[in-house]
């Protein structure tokens, strides 16, 4: 590759804040608050006032007390921590559980470990949109079910789902409702105090923290508790022990600030830029929009091209950095099971393409990758034999 | 320090500029087609020949797969044209394999290409 990349892949991780990164350094140095926050020492005591106004400040951006944060190493333990942990504490009054098919594999991992272990698992399927209908949900309850996990925004598709009316059938039913977060926190606004939420996983390097660490909500109210899954020296009142990364809570607290801060800016950086993104995809025939139109985070666009393989997608693609819908140089080639369960075929599942983007993207950036995927598509359809090159009748 | 690029230059040579894409340009005394399907991954290739005093003239394809097919499928035009129709009998898949650097799970692929050059040569060697 010769040219410089072009990030579109904000959504797998964003690049880290300079003034993230900078306040993460000073923690790193002799004389910043490098100590661990669990000794009673002056540096210990430093660091771990250094550890509480991040909680406070990660608190603070959700809407909610600074006690109700614990802090994880990201989103996927927040989530096994949250599934597992809430499941196995009620055990004892139920074992039915239940999530949806397009779940990130932290959660649909987890679901299938309990399920191995006893608990009963009802798979949800979205519609055509991506949404789970809330007649959906209410069909699935049944009289022993204790957890329902539904995803805020989808990380392929960015599709948002209505926690709030999906949380409140749960809350009805004194089910705990919990939601995978790592692609909104950040980046819409949630309100904890106000949402019908009682667990909720987030990571800070989706929006612009450092990778390693994050967090996840426990709402206080009664059966609303997760027993853990580690042991050690009590850290996190025993629910996450180990020494606290403290550059990585500094981080992640900085992070939160910043984002609380210019979220209505980002939002509308990354809505301008998908705007600029849809107008020069229209110009391309027979592609697939793969999101709801009405309930999709600005800053995520995917996008399926009838008549093109998706390996080769990528690389007609370079230097622009996005994702694809197929695992790519495996021999399986096994398309995206998210956009499978959306109802796309295996053929336009393969062939998507997932732009993400954020605060750094500029619309240069955009500019080059729409020039970039322009020749990638009428390459490969150029190329294809003549069935394939009529996407009416793509599938190969 | 970068993973080992999954693609060397004379992938993304031919990738990018496959200039043996496309149909044949014009008649020819002789002149053979095929065209192969993968069910698994769904590859697709269309190979075509135009053959005259016992030389290949001009070489097409069209395929639908993965950069290693396409680039694959290219080089072999590439090597084929211009030289005696005989050559065709022999798929060169070793070298394939090193010019390209294939993944040996992508093997598949490649042995997808051999059939459609068999494929061909059949035809040839019935009307020659």
């Amino acid at each position: 590759m010769t040219s410089a990349p072009v990030y579109l892949d904000y959504a797998a991780t964003t690049p880290t804040d300079p003034r993230v990164a900078e306040a993460m350094h000073a923690c790193l140095t002799g004389e910043g608050a490098f100590a661990n926050p669990s000794s009673i020492h002056v540096a210990g005591r430093a660091s771990a006032a250094l550890v509480a106004r991040a909680r406070a400040r990660l608190a603070s951006l959700l809407g909610t007390d600074a006690n109700r944060i614990t802090w994880t190493s990201g989103a996927t333990e927040a989530n096994n921590l949250a599934i597992a942990g809430a499941a196995k504490f009620r055990a004892h009054r139920g074992k039915h559980l239940v999530t949806m098919l397009t779940e990130h594999k932290a959660v649909t991992a987890t679901f299938a470990a309990l399920e191995k272990n006893g608990f009963d698992v009802t798979w949800l399927r979205p519609d055509a949109d991506g949404l789970l209908s809330p007649a959906e949900l209410q069909a699935a309850i049944r009289e022993d079910t204790q957890l329902v996990s539904i995803m805020h925004v989808n990380n392929e598709t960015g599709v948002i789902q209505d926690i709030r009316q999906l949380g409140a059938i749960c809350r009805e039913r004194d089910i705990l409702f919990h939601t995978d977060a790592a692609q909104s926190v950040g980046k819409l606004p949630l309100n904890l105090d106000d949402l019908p939420v009682d667990l909720l996983s987030l990571t800070a390097h989706k929006f612009y923290g450092p990778q390693g660490i994050g967090a996840l909500y426990i709402a206080e109210r009664p059966g609303c508790h997760v027993l853990p899954l580690t042991f050690g020296g009590g850290q996190e009142r025993g629910l996450r022990p180990g020494t606290l990364p403290v550059h990585l809570i500094e981080g992640i607290g900085v992070a939160a600030s910043i984002a609380a801060g210019q979220m209505q800016e980002d939002l509308q950086h990354v809505a301008s830029l998908r705007q600029q993104l849809c107008s020069g995809l229209g110009d391309i025939p027979h592609l697939v929009r793969n999101d709801a139109p009405n309930n999709t985070y600005p800053g995520i666009l995917n996008v399926s091209a009838a008549g093109v393989e998706g390996e080769s997608l990528m690389l007609g693609l370079e230097p622009v950095c996005a994702a694809s819908g197929s695992a790519c140089n495996s021999t399986s080639g096994e398309s995206s099971y998210v956009l499978r369960a959306h109802g796309l075929d295996d053929a336009l599942a393969q062939s998507a393409v997932r732009f993400s983007f954020g605060r750094m993207t500029s619309s240069a950036d955009i500019d080059r990758a729409l020039e970039r995927y322009q020749w990638a598509v009428n390459h490969l359809r150029a190329i294809a034999p003549i069935v394939n090159a009529n996407p009416c009748n793509a599938s190969p | 320090m970068l993973l080992p690029e999954p693609y060397n230059e004379t992938v993304r040579a031919c990738f990018h500029d496959a200039a043996h894409a496309g149909e044949l340009s014009r008649d020819y005394p002789q002149k053979c087609a095929s065209a192969v399907a993968e069910s698994a991954q769904g590859a697709q290739i269309a190979l075509a020949a135009g053959i005259d005093a016992g030389i290949v003239r001009e070489m097409r394809f069209r395929v639908w797969g993965c950069p290693h097919l396409i680039a694959a499928t290219e080089w072999l035009c590439g090597q084929l044209e211009s030289g005696p129709a005989a050559a065709m009998e022999n798929f060169p898949l070793q070298e394939i394999m090193r010019q390209l650097s294939v993944p040996v799970e992508k093997t598949g692929r490649i042995l997808l290409l051999e059939d459609a050059l068999k494929s061909l040569t059949r035809q040839w060697s019935r009307t020659d």
